[in-house]
């Protein structure tokens, strides 16, 4: 064979093999967006269920409209935010191409990457929103809460991934921040945010007594919260998927470009989550906080999911699930209503989640030019920036809606219960469905 | 220091305590003590809630 027709097959065959990867690594995405939305259907069965009945429609409404106005709202600014801000607050080159009217931002048959990428972050801001709808239930405007969804999904989270989940993060290339899955700027940020929220918008009524008593407001439908938490297990390996990149003809590479392999992830999820559910099952016996035990195990391992020895994500899953119901409980005390304990799960289990990575994965090296070694410092100081960057907008931007009567529902609308107020549906319509017994202050 | 590695060159095994047996050798004996110690306590959280209703 004449060496120009060997040279001729040998492009031929290195085109298709080109080809064949990035079409693979379009198909991995595609799939980690599509089990992402088992999260959605999960947050919307999980509130549903942990609403009462009077308000169980307007719970799920709440979460079909965050997510509606999350995508788009991420197409708009949110990409461009992850792009622009790697550095700090001055705006990158880079930013351009997440510009909405940007070459790259639709249709284009050079960039078979941008839309699948673009598509898996909008899930996570999606996922983001969705953590503060469940705490904020029963008594929140859907307008008020729609706004707080967009700003949460669309521009504080992502402003923390620019910084904190990006291959040249200032986090990541000052102080050596690692966080493979996400754990500081979706779950920390998200946390934090949710608790800056719920100081401005105060408990449902009838929550606190004002004698210092409690009570309880259970959902109307547990089994229902149960499988909610399980489908949102289930997303998560979407999600989790979402956070190693696809490199053709190569090892996979963590967000930060440190290698990684999906059986790292594969070992240290199930072993965080199982951790996770027997630290919240020792410590509550709860079915509630055993489901979200799986969540905060996973959460928890989140940040050196891809390095840590599977017996310690068990170790340091089961720890964060030991912690989050006793948080919970604190907040209770300080008269926080977290309807579902969010604050606890996603802000003091990502917080456990980067701190504990500072403690086990300390020394690693990172790849990014110039980056220091993962340490517990780095990770400490990365831990207050994404604790202030979800509190004081989840503070100040709620405290502005409280200001214009956009924040809370009115009191009648509250008792008499939301699904009356604004939803033209009912959810039990055929079974006798007498308003949720009167709580002591209502 | 929990990493095996210095650089990403030639990495392997580069799991937490890869290097060290000892530590690895903890954290497992660490791990199957809760596991069954939660087993543990489940029993006899079972036969205490039992026996308020004997």
């Amino acid at each position: 064979m004449e060496t120009a027709e060997l040279q001729q097959k040998l492009e031929a065959l290195e085109k298709a093999f080109s080809m064949a990867g990035t079409i693979n690594a379009e198909i991995f995405y595609w799939w980690c967006t599509a089990l992402m939305i088992t999260i959605h259907a999960g947050f919307l069965a999980y509130e549903m269920g942990a609403s009462r009945s009077k308000n169980a429609l307007a719970s799920g409404v709440k979460n079909i409209l965050a997510f509606a106005f999350v995508i788009p709202t991420f197409f708009f600014f949110g990409w461009w935010i992850y792009l622009a801000f790697p550095t700090g607050f001055t705006i990158s080159e880079a930013g351009a191409d997440g510009l909405p009217w940007a070459m790259k931002m639709g249709p284009n048959l050079t960039d078979n990457a941008t839309g699948v990428f673009w598509a898996a972050f909008a899930l996570f801001a999606a996922t983001t929103a969705s953590i503060l709808s469940g705490a904020v239930i029963e008594r929140i405007r859907v307008s008020g809460f729609v706004i707080l969804a967009v700003f949460l999904g669309s521009v504080v989270w992502i402003l923390g991934a620019s910084w904190g989940w990006h291959p040249s993060g200032w986090l990541t290339t000052e102080w050596g921040f690692h966080d493979t899955a996400a754990a500081g700027c979706v779950h920390m940020i998200a946390g934090f945010f949710t608790l800056g929220v719920l100081l401005n918008l105060g408990p449902r009524i009838g929550r606190f007594g004002k004698d210092g008593s409690v009570t309880e407001m259970p959902g109307h439908n547990l089994p229902m919260s149960l499988i909610g938490l399980m489908l949102i297990i289930v997303g998560f390996f979407g999600f989790l998927g979402g956070c190693i990149i696809f490199v053709n003809g190569d090892q996979w590479v963590t967000i930060f470009n440190t290698p990684a392999t999906l059986s790292a992830f594969a070992f240290n999820t199930l072993m965080g989550c199982v951790g996770g559910i027997l630290g919240c099952y020792l410590t509550t016996r709860d079915p509630f906080w055993m489901m979200s035990g799986a969540l905060v195990g996973i959460i928890s391992a989140a940040s050196g999911l891809d390095m840590y020895y599977p017996p310690l994500a068990f170790l340091i899953g089961f720890v964060g699930g030991c912690i989050a119901p006793q948080v919970n409980k604190l907040l209770i005390k300080l008269k926080i209503d977290d309807a579902v304990g969010a604050v606890a799960v996603h802000g003091v289990g990502g917080l456990w989640s980067v701190i504990a990575a500072g403690i086990f994965i300390a020394g690693y090296p990172n790849v990014a030019e110039g980056a220091p070694p993962v340490s517990f410092m780095g990770q400490l100081g990365s831990a207050v920036v994404f604790a202030l960057l979800g509190f004081i907008p989840g503070w100040v931007l709620s405290y502005v809606l409280k200001k214009l009567g956009l924040l809370r529902t009115s009191n009648g609308a509250e008792v008499a219960g939301l699904d009356t107020a604004e939803i033209p549906a009912r959810a039990y319509p055929e079974a006798y469905n007498p308003p949720s017994r009167p709580f002591p202050a209502e | 220091m929990s990493s095996p590695i210095t650089t990403w060159e030639g990495a392997e095994a580069y799991f937490t305590f890869a290097h060290s047996p000892a530590a690895i050798a903890i954290i497992l004996a660490l791990s199957v003590i809760v596991v069954f110690f939660v087993l543990y306590n489940m029993a006899m959280h079972e036969n205490e809630s039992y026996r308020k209703l004997d």
